[in-house]
């Protein structure tokens, strides 16, 4: 994030994209209904009727994968209307030029035929969004989870940039963090290219400190990323070390992952359950949950702040640092780390970035108003930074990047007549290792399921509640069907919570080109009834589902 | 969801037959308004909270004077759907019973036991099968000019004084007003033309006039008749206050259970909409479902708004934020229908019709009196006079209430004193809206004040806590006390709960309630015998 | 780049000044009388009161003297005028507060045992600082008890509700969802749900945040609850970071200190005070209400190898480091070192993920370390 979640709260306009908020990140849904309820105007684009829409001013439901048609043409107004900010983008960014010849193209009418969203629709968010101040932009998977994730991306940065709504407060480019430490991983360098701090590993300068600061060589060309070092597990990969993640319900096309697996020699699993990926392995060290340990996490909003330990792990199971630390020493490593606040300290030592955090310093903020520190946090007395590119942006000149429009790797076609796309609920998180064990939530949402729109049901002699059969190229599961009008004819959405029904056993790991991160969000799928079914016990779809939700 | 859903919402419910089962759903997918926020609102409302009850006998206190306890047993025994009302604004003809939204005079038990069970059956041999039916009123024949509102003198051509009101222009109206000396008819007594130059000097253009016809006030029953008999004055008055201050649209809150009113008040809204006599001001009307709270002005405009009808704090005052957060000009029925004279005559002829206040003032007797019913007299009469006019006592004076329960209990001593504003507030009591309830010395006043105390306890909002535990508080206290129970919580502690619900309640319900209480404890002591 | 930080933008020019108890207090356009005397440390009690809501001024616990005016205002609701006098010690406001508080004890709970059970309540205490009289007897009508409902998290009881909103306001002002609703009037009012219907089959989305504004724990935790689990004044509080989205709240993990054998048990988790963290003291149902995994029994709690036979076994720590270290050694040998493949996890500390990349890349020489980074 540019900015700070405290600033939502404050924004004039929102424009929501690819983001079910209310579901995936409840906390920041109630600073956008806040600002919503302080008079503030919110955009929700989504092929689905989230409830976010309920508190927008206007409700985009473009086509799936039309993203980038939608985001040009917005582009496109905004330069033929005059509304940019020439002097911003004279000042602090290169390649408009380019940009404004592409977007040129991107006409809201012809965007209506792509996108499905009334020219006026597009013209009217355009000028709201250009010429209010304080106009932010939020987005998560609904985004990136594309073949042409990137081009989301850069076309959302490219309106950003244009209208110089950055380094302002309440405005700027704002991806949610899906994780809880998806920030934090990055920054500590558990990436193929990047060190901690986010420096390359193939700059011979950052590679040749790390060298010298852990006594040891190391390759500097950078790893292969997880969608590749998964396609290639049992192929080029024959040993994995997996802590944490069950690789096997969250990446897409499992199947193939399994083969690969079966395949590969050796594998670690390093977690405090059970799970599909530790079947496969060979060894399994029990660790521990976030309540038993000590460490920080780093929000979206690159807040540092601390986890502590409130018990101790059960049985023979320890701190994850604690088994890390174990194993490097079976492999000779002689790590002396008596405390994850030492192995923060050597973190930060060679990052510049958060070289002012420590343990202890975020521990005596805990009476403070606010808590934790959001780097750059370079020295002990730095206060932190709010929001990033305030004077001029990051290092040196926004870029522009034109795209263009591609459509997805795989849209429907005779035999998979539906777009798929999967999801999150409020209820459960990821693959619900943690969430399935809560007796409550299982009660409100225990099975998986289906949301089709009635036309498409109609069409397939399905009815509310009946057990169907989705299938792709890939695969198919057995879900329950729910008709609902939250999806739009043509469509299908499913959660992607469940073991039994696994939604990964049908999506398309084709990946972005530049992230390899998987289209997650659309795929071609058809739907066969398999038998009838009855309303079931506990299925809560979430409160803005069905026939009969407001309109 | 836009203002008007949300205001359609009690509406709606009560065309559903009030919150049964399912109804907050469909509402709420009809209208976009929360279901619960329905749910909050449908449960305020006693019309609405409780659909199964059909047959409502009244049982303030001067219903109860007038059988309201056997007609109620009647009807329980007859094993009709019933349930006690709090007041239906038919005092002098007690006791008053609703039958759905139409209320009855005089029912007696022997009409509960013609209907032989039969809610729907259910008629008054005082008024049988009437759909129209009026008070007593009087003087029966004044000479012209002699009375702000003349009751008896039947109803006008219209716009003769809207047509005068526009000749004189806003300014000059206001000053008429002011010249007047016009208070507030409602309880208050606030001068009007300060309220009137309030919302006519706001920025914001887009105003809102509303009359305040939810006469709730156990003893008072004056708008009732004004709308029955002089529904011409009322329009006409609001269309020049409407006109005076800048506003298009007159909003009309009636009380629900004055179905008659409403159908004579909605037949010349619509010989005015037909005839345009009045321009482009417009009428909505709008009917209230039982609580007698929405007669607090913001507490109307809540309701009106369609929620619970819970008063607002002031500030901000309903002449700078009022309906939907505009100014607003909102004044009680019989105000306003000052208002057409005034400009007629002059605000100078108004001022003199009354003795120690301004203008002449509709005083409503109920009680042990002859003939109870609304008496309009220069402001300023005396007890004595009043019920001179109402055909005199029945029995010994004992006591009584100058401006209905609000007003708490005044003894026979004072049956001299100037019925008006600051007289009776020097007292320790108020006009209020003029309810003026005898008692006479069959009528124990500790039994008099657990009643009106029960009335507030029944009719509190609930929003704030001093009158919410404060009302029950007292009212079970006056009940233990008078079961001779000794325990803790008795009267030893109500002059602490009475000061705490006068300084800490948000409105004037709750400020008010203990008087009843307090003011019986006062004057009569003796009707408080310890351990009896 | 000029890096602003969060006390320059939050600074506002104070102008103007009120005077509290002889003691001038500057405050800033649209400040209340208790926001200014907040700051000055002036105490003001309130119950209705929540810095994220609009203020209701319906508890009345607040009431204060302004010079020059005749009743007494709720300084939650009053906004500071210039020059104006407040008074919070008189009298007259010593009286209000023993007076409303006694009032409000006649229709509560007075045993702490009984009124306690989960939250901490925040009337006792209040009537126990300023003296309120507990003699004014207990009311005899009892309010409508509640049908249990089925919902896994949010219990209410009735007795114990002061009416005061804060939850019905929370659900609408902040989650904006509007399940629950004051339903009712006077003395009967309560918090209800349409129809009476259980929260699973509202619009709910089981925030907990009427749980966590209830001031005297009216809406609770029923987990807690039925568990038995010790009052929350027994507990010890952790203050930690939520470890479900990206969003980072904090929250406090409440402990058992001496269940699961000496171990410590998380029985409850509560947020803290609004305006003290990113979350502003708001969580959602995943943070507030899904502990259960913490003490699930089936946890791994031994390390486990696979045998001869395929199975999986319980073995030493030592043993499986052993393993583990020769089984990735191994395959280095065999393939070279890019033949081993690091997933860290984004659900870990930054600590563990800072590990797992220097394991990867100081002791098995590769870069190919990775975490699901996809957002």
């Amino acid at each position: 994030m540019t900015n700070s979640i405290g600033e939502i709260r404050n924004a004039d306009f929102l424009f929501v994209i690819g983001s079910n908020t209310s579901e995936a990140h409840p906390i920041i849904a109630m600073e956008m209904k806040r600002a919503v309820r302080r008079g503030g105007t919110m955009v929700v684009a989504d092929p689905r009727k989230i409830w976010m829409t309920t508190i927008a001013e206007k409700h985009l439901q473009l086509n799936p994968g039309s993203d980038v048609w939608l985001l040009n043409s917005i582009a496109h107004v905004i330069c033929e209307e005059g509304l940019a900010d020439e002097a911003f983008i004279r000042d602090n960014t290169e390649g408009f030029e380019q940009v404004r010849e592409t977007v040129a193209r991107y006409s809201p009418e012809e965007a209506e035929v792509h996108t499905g969203i009334p020219a006026e629709d597009i013209r009217w968010v355009a000028r709201k969004y250009a010429t209010t101040p304080k106009a932010g932009i939020y987005y998560t998977l609904g985004i990136t989870e594309h073949s042409h994730g990137t081009d989301n991306v850069y076309a959302l940065a490219n309106l950003v940039l244009m209208t110089g709504h950055l380094g302002k407060p309440s405005a700027g480019m704002n991806p949610l963090r899906g994780q809880n430490n998806v920030q934090g991983a990055n920054d500590a360098g558990a990436t193929p290219v990047f060190l901690p701090g986010y420096q390359r590993v193939d700059d011979p300068e950052a590679h040749a400190k790390y060298e010298k600061s852990w006594g040891v060589e190391f390759p500097s060309e950078p790893g292969l990323n997880l969608n590749v070092m998964m396609k290639e597990v049992g192929k080029s990969i024959k040993g994995l070390f997996v802590m944490g993640e069950d690789i096997v319900l969250s990446e897409p096309n499992c199947m193939e992952l399994e083969k690969g697996l079966n395949n590969s020699e050796f594998m670690i699993v390093q977690d405090a359950f059970m799970n599909e990926t530790a079947r496969f392995a060979d060894v399994i060290f029990p660790a521990s949950v976030f309540a038993e340990k000590e460490g920080v996490f780093t929000n979206s909003e690159r807040r540092v702040q601390r986890v502590r330990k409130a018990v101790e792990p059960p049985g023979q199971a320890r701190e994850d640092w604690r088994i890390l630390i174990d194993l490097a020493n079976a492999c000779g490593a002689g790590w002396t780390f008596e405390s994850a606040a030492a192995v923060y300290d050597e973190m930060v030592k060679d990052a510049d970035k958060f070289s002012g955090i420590s343990h202890a310093r975020l521990d005596a903020m805990v009476s403070l108003p606010k808590t934790g520190l959001q780097w750059p946090c370079p020295t002990p007395d730095h206060p932190g930074t709010t929001f990033l590119h305030e004077e001029g942006v990051l290092r040196g000149k926004g870029l522009f990047t034109a795209v263009e429009y591609r459509p997805p790797a795989e849209v429907p076609d005779e035999d998979y007549g539906l777009y798929l796309s999967t999801g999150r609920t409020l209820y459960h998180y990821n693959s619900a290792t943690q969430t399935r064990r809560e007796s409550g939530l299982d009660e409100k949402q225990s099975e998986a399921w289906i949301e089709i729109h009635p036309r498409d049901a109609r069409r397939r002699d399905i009815k509310n509640h009946d057990k169907v059969r989705v299938s792709t190229r890939r695969g198919s599961v057995e879900v329950r069907a729910l008709i609902s009008r939250q999806v739009q004819p043509g469509c299908i959405w499913m959660p992607l919570h469940f073991g039994e029904a696994r939604a990964n056993v049908v999506t398309n790991d084709a990946g972005d080109p530049v992230t390899d991160t998987a289209e997650y969000k659309v795929c071609a799928a058809e739907v066969h009834r398999i038998e009838e079914g009855t309303a079931p016990d506990g299925l809560y779809p979430g409160t803005f589902y069905g026939l009969d939700a407001p309109v | 969801m836009t203002k008007h859903d949300a205001a359609s919402v009690p509406d709606r419910l009560r065309e559903a037959g009030g919150l049964l089962e399912g109804v907050a759903r469909d509402i709420a997918r009809e209208t976009g308004v929360p279901e619960a926020h329905v749910w909050g609102v449908g449960s305020f409302y006693h019309l609405l909270s409780r659909p199964d009850a059909k047959i409502r006998v009244c049982t303030g206190l001067s219903c109860l004077m007038g059988g309201a306890q056997g007609v109620l047993d009647a009807c329980k025994d007859a094993g009709m759907p019933v349930e006690e009302a709090s007041c239906l604004a038919g005092c002098d003809v007690p006791p008053a019973v609703l039958r759905d939204r139409r209320t009855l005079p005089h029912v007696s038990v022997e009409d509960v036991q013609r209907a032989e069970g039969d809610w729907q059956r259910l008629d008054a041999a005082a008024a049988p099968g009437t759909t129209e039916w009026t008070g007593t009123v009087g003087p029966e024949s004044a000479s012209d000019g002699q009375l702000a509102i003349d009751l008896c003198a039947g109803a006008a051509p219209l716009g003769q004084a809207f047509a005068r009101a526009v000749e004189l222009g806003p300014e000059r109206i206001i000053e008429e007003i002011a010249a007047a000396g016009l208070q507030g008819r409602g309880g208050a007594g606030f001068p009007a033309h300060i309220k009137w130059n309030g919302v006519a000097g706001q920025a914001e253009t887009e105003r809102y006039f509303v009359l305040n016809a939810d006469e709730g006030e156990p003893g008072t029953f004056k708008d009732r008749e004004c709308m029955l008999r002089r529904p011409d004055l009322v329009l006409e008055g609001m269309a020049i206050a409407a006109y005076a201050v800048g506003a298009k649209d007159c909003y009309l809150y009636l009380r629900g259970e004055f179905e008659i009113p409403w159908g004579i008040v909605e037949r010349m809204i619509k010989e005015i909409d037909e005839s345009g006599v009045f321009g482009d001001i417009r009428f909505h009307m709008h009917e209230g479902n039982g609580a007698y709270i929405c007669g607090e002005e913001t507490a109307l405009l809540e309701a009106l708004e369609g929620k619970r009808g819970m008063p607002r704090h002031k500030p901000p005052y309903p002449v700078s934020e009022g309906l939907w957060r505009k100014p607003t000009l909102i004044h009680n029925v019989e105000t306003i229908a000052c208002v057409p004279g005034i400009v007629q005559r002059g605000g100078e002829w108004f001022k003199g019709l009354g003795r120690s206040e301004a203008g002449t003032k509709l005083y409503c007797v109920s009680g042990h009196v002859a003939k109870p019913g609304t008496y309009e007299l220069p402001l300023g009469a005396t007890l004595d006079e009043l019920v001179e006019v109402a055909g005199g006592y029945i029995g010994t004076l004992k006591a009584f209430s100058p401006g209905g329960a609000s007003s708490g209990f005044l003894p026979a001593e004072m049956r001299d004193k100037p019925l008006d504003f600051k007289t009776l507030s020097g007292l320790g009591s108020m006009l209020g809206s003029a309810g003026v309830v005898v008692l006479n010395d069959t009528v124990d006043l500790r039994w008099a004040a657990a009643q009106q105390l029960r009335f507030f306890e029944a009719e509190s909002c609930g929003q704030c806590a001093p009158c919410r535990i404060g009302t029950r508080y007292l009212r079970e206290s006056v009940e233990r006390h008078a079961r001779g129970a000794s325990v803790d919580g008795t009267l030893e502690h109500a002059a602490d709960v009475a000061w705490q619900m006068n300084e800490g309640s948000i409105c004037g319900l709750g400020q008010a309630a203990p008087l009843p209480l307090t003011s019986a404890l006062k004057y009569f002591p003796e009707d408080f015998p310890e351990g009896a | 780049m000029i890096e602003r930080t969060e006390h320059d933008v939050q600074a506002r020019a104070a102008i103007k000044s009120i005077d509290i108890d002889g003691h001038s207090v500057a405050f800033s356009a649209g400040e209340t009388i208790l926001e200014a005397a907040q700051r000055a440390g002036v105490e003001i009690p309130t119950l209705c009161h929540d810095p994220r809501l609009e203020p209701a001024g319906a508890c009345r616990t607040c009431l204060v003297e302004v010079e020059g005016q005749n009743r007494m205002v709720p300084a939650c609701k009053t906004p500071a005028a210039d020059g104006a006098k407040i008074l919070t010690e008189t009298e007259r406001v010593d009286r209000h507060r023993k007076t409303l508080l006694a009032l409000y004890l006649t229709d509560h709970p007075r045993d702490r045992e009984v009124a306690e059970r989960g939250a901490p309540n925040e009337l006792l205490d209040m009537a126990d600082r300023y003296g309120a009289p507990r003699n004014w007897g207990t009311m005899e009508s009892k309010r409508d008890a509640r049908d249990t409902d089925r919902n896994p998290y949010i219990h209410f009881n009735a007795d114990t509700c002061i009416a005061c909103a804060r939850c019905t306001r929370y659900c609408e002002e902040v989650e904006g969802v509007s399940a629950i609703t004051l339903a009712g009037r006077g003395a009967e009012t309560t918090i209800a749900t349409a129809d009476s219907l259980s929260l699973l089959d509202t619009t709910c989305e089981m925030c907990g945040g009427c749980v966590d504004v209830c001031p005297t724990g009216a809406m609770g935790e029923k987990m807690p609850l039925t568990r038995s689990a010790k009052p929350e004044r027994e507990l010890k509080k952790v203050r930690s970071t939520c470890n479900f989205c990206g969003v980072g709240c904090q929250l406090d993990l409440n402990v058992d200190e001496e269940a699961e054998g000496g171990n410590g048990r998380v029985v409850k988790v509560t947020s803290p005070p609004p305006g003290t963290t990113t979350n502003d003291g708001n969580l959602c149902v995943k943070g507030r209400f899904a502990y259960d995994f913490i003490h699930h029994e089936e946890r791994i709690t031994s390390p486990l190898v696979r045998n001869e036979n395929g199975d999986l076994v319980e073995t030493s720590w030592d043993n499986a480091l052993r393993v583990a270290a020769d089984g990735l050694r191994g395959v280095a040998e065999r393939h070279g070192a890019n033949a081993l493949g690091f997933v860290s996890s984004s659900r870990c500390t930054v600590e563990e993920n800072y590990l797992v990349q220097k394991l990867s890349r100081a002791v098995f020489k590769t870069n190919n370390v990775h975490q699901c980074a996809a957002t």
